[in-house]
């Protein structure tokens, strides 16, 4: 099978930022591909409880989707989600403070996998 | 083709932007047997390159495709 590693830096800041590595990561996992997320520097924001809810993906008409709806999808779809240690510490969370099913990993894990990763493609 | 082909399952998906409509296929043909046909119905105007994508990836195939209006159609069959 093969495999896409995805990583995300976005933030909360950047709402219009937020949605567009988890629809690839779930159209991914669609086409059968393994695929997981690799949520750094501001990304483990959006994995903050609560804060997915209310964070909406703009569009231009402004009737924009909370991004939740995205990571609901993706993780029915079996898109494993990864957080980086120190960027939790970096905003003041732990792993209590994150949604379910997210696995926390440090350098050397995201290193090995992305080297076994057909491709890795950062945002 | 004069008459349409006789589907096991429809799919509408129009109105539905991406990765709406790949995901929803997924998930669909999941429920499919092997050999099982399913009809696709899409608005979106990417659909036709993704589709593509996503039965080179799957091993599925693309029986036959159509677009009327704006409403694309693909039939495909459950084959991986």
């Amino acid at each position: 099978m093969s495999s896409i590693l995805y990583v995300h830096t976005g933030g909360v800041k950047t709402p219009e930022r937020s949605a567009t590595p988890i629809y690839l990561a779930s159209t991914a996992a669609a086409m059968d591909v393994e695929v997981g997320i690799y949520f750094t520097v501001n990304g483990p924001q959006l994995l903050e409880k609560g804060v997915a809810e209310k964070l909406i993906v703009p569009k231009h008409d402004g009737e924009g989707a909370p991004l939740i709806r995205f990571i609901t999808q993706a993780q029915e779809l079996g898109v494993e989600f990864y957080v980086c240690q120190p960027s939790l510490d970096l905003h003041g969370l732990t792993q209590d403070d994150l949604i379910d099913d997210v696995k926390m990993i440090g350098g050397a894990a995201f290193n090995d996998m992305a080297l076994d990763a057909d491709q890795v493609i950062c945002f | 083709m004069a008459t349409e082909m006789p589907v096991d399952q429809t799919l509408d998906c129009k109105g539905m932007l991406c990765p709406l409509p790949i995901v929803k296929l997924s998930k669909a043909f999941k429920t499919l047997e092997q050999g099982q046909v399913l009809l696709l119905l899409a608005t979106d105007p990417g659909s036709q390159p993704d589709i593509e994508a996503w039965k080179k990836r799957t091993g599925n195939e693309l029986i036959q495709q159509s677009k009327e209006d704006k409403v694309f159609k693909f039939w495909l069959r459950k084959t991986a």
